[in-house]
């Protein structure tokens, strides 16, 4: 509901600056979130910084760090200290739900609205008596942004609640069927223990109905999967202590999967069918195969995208308002008979994990774009193929330039997950880019129906029509996309394309500064900037413009070359070709710096370098007009006619634009004639 | 109005600087830009209610009509030097009989002083868009560079006095879509290099 302030006054009174923050960790991510979105970075970090040390496994926290481009390394942060931290934890907690802190997450949760990411309620369902079906969900294990429904970390907050109906359409996806069984089935359940102890957050709402929308814009926290991953390894000895029991539980959790699959498709159901599969996919943990129902997996649903992270800062308001009416899942704690070794254990495991994850995310989110493939390459190839990573490694290739690569990723990421919307709106700039429109088409109506209030569909749609060179109409579609979700940055910066598009350039610095303002580390908009202010000559701004971009994102080729290309207009020329050369090492396959840095080398009169520069040019753009041209002129500068002639004759073969055929008819023309000062453009 | 690229148009024939005919779709290159909203527009004489802006209002049901005498001007003047390729009205002789214009002279310069006639056309019986281009035969002339342009009104069907032109548009090139270039890309690998989105 947007009531930051609110919000914040009720975490953190202004009276009493030393009080502890409410509900531990989820409430460190809170207020993390509301100074981020006031803009105070500073204090955000801070927080998110109190929430990982609370609880290291909160994934949403260490994701907003990364974003706000401050975390530390991933080993740092989930290591050895955090395993021990979560085992101290656990054995501490208390089986006492706490009813009426429940009640206080829900009015967390109202005046949080907007202004957090989703929020997963929890929903550990476990059921009593229900032992046949298996819902349960991993309750702690995805973990959607901790909204106001912290479940703390705090041994003695553990609020479940209660869900009445639910378990109707709760299909889990199985996975964990040791979680399911647990409490009920076994009086010693480690996994109940280790369910409501976990500290994570939010949990994957798939339960209700009205899920649905709340799925639009997951943002899925992974999970401390510590649910999971304790009752993995734990497994097989309870299976073997409850020989009896378990096994028929087993296999009517499978059963029941499948029909219930069949029978209730529910947008949450499959959520958390998906969401299991993932979860489990992710922790590889063996077991994850046995229980997940493989057909299950193409029914996944948008929740997964639950267990995608966003990569830009998309808070989702659906999720809010949906997060006010779940129901939560009252959990009956059993008794705890865990030993501290198996929760180490399964804390390294879950840590181990997290650290890979999270340490590619990080260097993602610095544009250290081949380092972070490099890091999930190293993942086990069950962990690599869930959507989450395939469309975050799709948009890694996307930010190297390497769109081809992206779209295969993307295109595997949809097959695995074709309801996820996550990343979406990168994989529709892909396919732009790549001119595919029949793709683009399909990809935007699919995300379309899939869900009509995301950001990510209007944006697809919007690059549908760009592409057509439409440019009002994707304008209106972008404008949709800020309207579902203002802090969606990348629908801002798109709106600041097509009005550039339309040469308006007064609303498209507007725009840009909107989508800075949500998420300053955008460097797609202070590039933006950067090229209205050199089309309008404005060369200071435009550098500076440039120079931020490429503070956030040093490694693009492209940003370098503009640099340059505004440093020369600076008449900094020398300072121009350093950037120039920088550029063309950090991307060899991009032809542009090398002829950026020819034609500053021919202003600056070094024609024999510069023709040097094209000549090699040749070889990697073959076919490239404006080559040739900038041959033919430097050619003539040096009075070479006949191989300017032979330049600009070659140029005009390969079809140039109908102004710069003009251009080059006129000074084949005027070959002969003494060079007199051309107008540049 | 939509300028999509359509399907075939009656193209009208030329014969010897006539034009008849005219298209009813708009077609144009999707290497033009139009240009006219940079433009300040102005007319030599207009009827109330049938102002300048019945010219650029998107709409063909309104259209201006003069009220002087022979010429009837209509001058387009740009803040700086715009290249300029291709001029297209919209008249419609099945609808404005003797108002529809006959000799149209096209002239171009800094400003009124030095205006100079570049294009001159006749019309018979049009109905429809008409393009008027303005390049030379010579490649070299392929855009006027002006900064003011004048649509001239010679005269009428019909020696009607006063005359309704329904919709006008001027086009150019588009400019280069990456700032300070001498060229355009035009190969695969420049282009998908060439920007970020």
């Amino acid at each position: 509901m947007d009531l930051l302030s609110e919000a914040e006054a009720a975490l953190c009174p202004v009276n009493e600056p030393s009080a502890e923050v409410p509900n531990g960790a989820a409430g460190h991510h809170l207020l993390g979130l509301i100074y981020r979105y006031t803009d105070r970075r500073r204090s955000a970090i801070h927080h998110f910084k109190q929430a990982l040390l609370v609880d290291p496994l909160m994934w949403a926290a260490y994701e907003e760090l990364c974003i706000l481009g401050a975390a530390e390394e991933a080993t740092a942060v989930f290591g050895e200290a955090a395993a021990l931290c979560i085992q101290k934890q656990y054995l501490n907690c208390s089986t006492t739900p706490k009813l009426h802190s429940s009640t206080e997450d829900c009015n967390l949760v109202d005046t949080r609205h907007s202004a957090s990411e989703d929020v997963n309620p929890r929903q550990l369902k476990l059921m009593q008596g229900l032992k046949d079906i298996p819902l349960n969900h991993h309750g702690a294990s995805i973990l959607g942004g901790t909204s106001g429904q912290p479940i703390n970390s705090g041994p003695s907050n553990i609020s479940f609640y209660n869900t009445p109906s639910p378990m109707v359409t709760q299909l889990s996806g199985v996975a964990p069927p040791p979680l399911c069984r647990n409490v009920q089935l076994n009086g010693s359940n480690l996994s109940t223990v280790g369910a409501e102890s976990s500290p994570k957050s939010t949990v994957n709402s798939t339960i209700q109905a009205p899920r649905r929308k709340f799925v639009d814009e997951g943002k899925l926290r992974k999970i401390s999967g510590r649910l999971f991953s304790d009752s993995g390894p734990r497994r097989s000895p309870r299976l073997s202590n409850d020989a009896s029991a378990n096994p028929n539980a087993n296999a009517t959790v499978v059963s029941g999967n499948g029909t219930s699959n069949s029978s209730k498709y529910l947008g949450g159901s499959k959520l958390s069918s998906m969401a299991f599969r993932t979860m489990t996919v992710r922790k590889g943990q063996s077991w994850a195969n046995e229980n997940v129902d493989e057909g299950i997996r193409n029914d996944v649903l948008d929740d997964s995208r639950l267990n995608v992270t966003s990569t830009s800062s998309s808070s989702s308001t659906s999720m809010e308002v949906k997060s006010n009416d779940q129901e939560a899942v009252n959990f009956q704690v059993g008794g705890q008979v865990i030993s501290g070794s198996k929760v180490i254990t399964g804390a390294s495991e879950i840590l181990t994990l997290l650290r890979v994850f999270g340490e590619g995310f990080r260097l993602a989110c610095l544009y250290r774009c081949q380092d972070a493939l490099d890091t999930y390459l190293k993942l086990p190839h069950k962990h690599y193929n869930t959507g989450w990573v395939l469309s975050l490694v799709g948009r890694l290739h996307f930010e190297l330039v390497d769109y081809l690569e992206a779209d295969r990723a993307f295109g595997l990421a949809r097959q695995i997950m074709p309801y996820s919307l996550e990343g979406m709106d990168v994989y529709s700039t892909v396919l732009y880019l790549l001119k595919e429109d029949m793709k683009l088409s399909y990809l935007a109506q699919e995300l379309i129906s899939t869900d009509r209030l995301a950001p990510q569909s209007w944006c697809a749609m919007g690059n549908c029509y760009s592409l057509q060179k439409d440019h009002e109409t994707a304008l209106k579609n972008f404008q949709r996309a800020v309207q579902l979700n203002p802090r969606f940055a990348y629908a801002h910066t798109l709106c600041g394309h097509e009005y550039v598009a339309l040469e308006d350039y007064e609303n498209g610095i507007k725009c840009y500064q909107s989508a800075l303002r949500v998420d300053a580390r955008h460097y797609n908009a202070w590039y933006g900037l950067g090229m209205i202010y050199l089309r309008q000559e404005k060369f200071e701004f435009s550098e500076h413009h440039f120079r931020m971009a490429f503070q956030i994102n040093p490694r693009s080729s492209v940003i370098m070359s503009y640099l340059g290309t505004a440093l020369h207009a600076l008449k900094r020329s020398e300072e121009a070709l350093v950037v120039m050369e920088k550029a063309i090492l950090a991307d060899k396959k991009n032809p542009l710096p090398m002829y950026q840095k020819a034609n500053i080398l021919m202003s600056l009169e070094r024609l024999d370098e510069a023709l040097e520069v094209l000549e090699e040019l040749k070889e990697y753009a073959p076919r490239e007009c404006s080559v040739y041209a900038l041959m033919g002129r430097i050619y003539k500068r040096r009075n070479m006619h006949e191989k300017a002639m032979l330049h600009y004759g070659i140029s005009l073969d390969l079809k140039p634009s109908a102004t710069d055929a003009a251009a080059i008819k006129a000074a084949i023309e005027k070959l002969h004639v003494p060079d007199e000062m051309e107008d540049n453009l | 109005m939509s300028l999509e690229m359509a399907a075939e148009s009656s193209e009208g024939e030329e014969e010897a600087g006539k034009l008849t005919g005219g298209n009813h779709l708009l077609v144009v290159d999707d290497e033009l830009t139009e240009l006219g909203k940079k433009a300040a527009w102005s007319v030599s004489s207009c009827k109330p209610g049938n102002s300048v802006s019945s010219l650029r209002d998107q709409n063909l049901e309104t259209f201006w009509q003069s009220d002087g005498a022979q010429p009837h001007l209509v001058n387009i003047q740009f803040q700086k030097k715009v290249r300029l390729q291709l001029v297209v009205l919209y008249v419609d002789f099945k609808l404005d009989e003797s108002y529809t214009p006959s000799k149209i002279s096209i002239r171009a310069g800094d400003g009124f002083h030095n205006l100079k006639e570049i294009k001159s056309v006749e019309l018979v019986k049009p109905s429809g868009w008409i393009y008027l281009s303005l390049s030379g035969v010579d490649p070299r002339e392929t855009f006027v560079n002006t900064f003011m342009l004048q649509i001239a009104v010679l005269s009428n069907h019909l020696n009607g006095r006063d005359t309704h032109v329904r919709q006008i548009k001027v086009y150019g090139p588009r400019p280069n879509p990456i700032p300070h270039q001498p060229y355009q890309f035009t190969s695969r690998e420049f282009i998908t290099y060439s920007t970020i989105r």
